[in-house]
């Protein structure tokens, strides 16, 4: 059962189509996994239907209409072939627990191998093609470990993959979503027993605490 | 393959009045079912000039707002196929089309082709197949939603339409109301806590 989704703040911005590529990835990552996100996300859709619908119209190009007529003549559609025409060659990947899958936000994307980072930490590069500049990673952290105390100073997106982790505001199991701002400071700890797999995207700096903790935020470049 | 006028359901006495959503949603089926052009020209008349003004509030020029306006029709007609009146009005359906669209041409600029699925698709999600009674309050769903935007203070609603219509909503907010940046993501979180009590109290 999900218990933490992405606030309606997050939720509308991509509703409107207006998250930066890597924040866009994480929260089609939970909504892929979350019906109840869905229907908060048609809720939001339907509110731009219905500002579409009352929008003051400009008017097209006389002859827009029969140009449109005549590229629907023009045969099948240009867009149906290029759903296909991507990269053929299955992309590799790091490999993930059994029964863990790659969310579906991640196609197109390249996903480094596992690196070190730490006792105990592992990460890999996700590489969004269409916009170099997203900073979206994946963080592989074992049993009981715990990150170091860090705060952002724009916004963290998570999405869990597979094992729990807990900071002072709750345990976030597969399928949970977390957003945290600059007003957080977390020192998010993976459950005894079990890694944690999380798929990350940072906007802005994330902010270490302490020397060593930089280091290892320098090391991942967040 | 155009289809004799005797199969379209668009009537003349349509022509000059706003269509119904029902409307708006049979012509879109009408285009499905038999490719059928009146009910596409009425769609395109409808909707291709308020997409193409959504395009430019959003700071499109209008040369690329037009281009995106066709290929939001032209998508219309492609798609009609897999629309779902039973899941969304006309016009959320074809705000989703032109907002992908949109979406995608600024990440083409820069890249390849980049096909946005649907992470929401109805095939994703087996167990969201609406029950016979939700499918009614789903089709009203847009009707609704304009009758409890009615109902919100007149700020709440510029806060919801300037997050679609902005390029930069949260900066635009703080300026047109007045307020820190850094209290206007509470603000439309509130807006759209709002909206959703006054549709719980529409959709029972």
């Amino acid at each position: 059962m999900i218990r933490h989704h992405p606030d309606d703040a997050l939720l509308l911005a991509h509703a409107a189509g207006n998250l930066p590529a890597g924040a866009a990835i994480l929260v089609e990552s939970h909504l892929e996994a979350c019906p109840e996100c869905c229907e908060r996300l048609h809720v939001l859709r339907t509110v731009g239907g219905v500002l579409l619908e009352d929008i003051a119209p400009v008017a097209m190009r006389p002859d827009a209409l029969t140009r449109a007529l005549a590229a629907i003549d023009g045969g099948p559609s240009s867009d149906a072939p290029a759903a296909t025409a991507l990269p053929a060659a299955a992309p590799s990947r790091p490999e993930l627990p059994a029964g863990t899958l790659w969310p579906k936000a991640l196609n197109g994307c390249t996903v480094s191998p596992w690196r070190w980072l730490g006792p105990g930490m592992r990460w890999s590069r996700v590489t969004v093609p269409h916009d170099k500049a997203a900073n979206v990673f994946l963080l592989r952290i074992a049993a009981g470990r715990n990150l170091p105390m860090h705060s952002h100073s724009e916004l963290e997106l998570t999405q869990v993959l597979y094992g729990e982790f807990g900071d002072e505001r709750a345990q976030y199991r597969p399928g949970d979503f977390d957003g945290v701002d600059d007003e957080i400071h977390h020192e998010p700890r993976v459950r005894p027993g079990s890694e944690c797999i999380c798929l990350t995207s940072v906007q802005g700096r994330v902010l270490f605490k302490g020397v060593i903790a930089r280091t290892v935020g320098a090391l991942v470049g967040i | 393959m155009p289809w004799p006028p005797y199969l379209s359901i668009v009537t003349p006495h349509h022509t000059g009045l706003m269509p119904t959503g029902d409307e708006l949603s049979a012509f879109i089926q009408a285009v499905a079912a038999h490719g059928d052009r009146q009910a596409f020209a009425a769609l395109f008349k409808h909707f291709a000039p308020r997409v193409k003004a959504y395009l430019i509030r959003l700071g499109s020029s209008e040369g690329i707002a037009e281009d995106l306006a066709q290929e939001t029709l032209i998508s219309v007609w492609r798609k009609a196929s897999t629309y779902d009146p039973a899941h969304a009005g006309a016009s959320t359906w074809i705000f989703t089309i032109a907002r992908n669209l949109r979406v995608d041409h600024f990440r083409r600029k820069t890249h390849a082709l980049v096909v946005e699925a649907d992470e929401c698709d109805d095939e994703q999600m087996p167990d969201t197949a609406p029950e016979p009674d939700e499918e009614l309050s789903l089709r009203q769903r847009e009707h609704h939603v304009r009758e409890a935007m009615k109902q919100l203070s007149a700020e709440q609603v510029q806060i919801l339409r300037l997050s679609f219509f902005e390029e930069h909503p949260h900066a635009q907010i703080a300026q047109e109301l007045g307020i820190p940046l850094g209290t206007v993501k509470s603000r439309v979180r509130l807006a759209v806590t709002h909206l959703r009590r006054l549709l719980g109290a529409l959709e029972p």
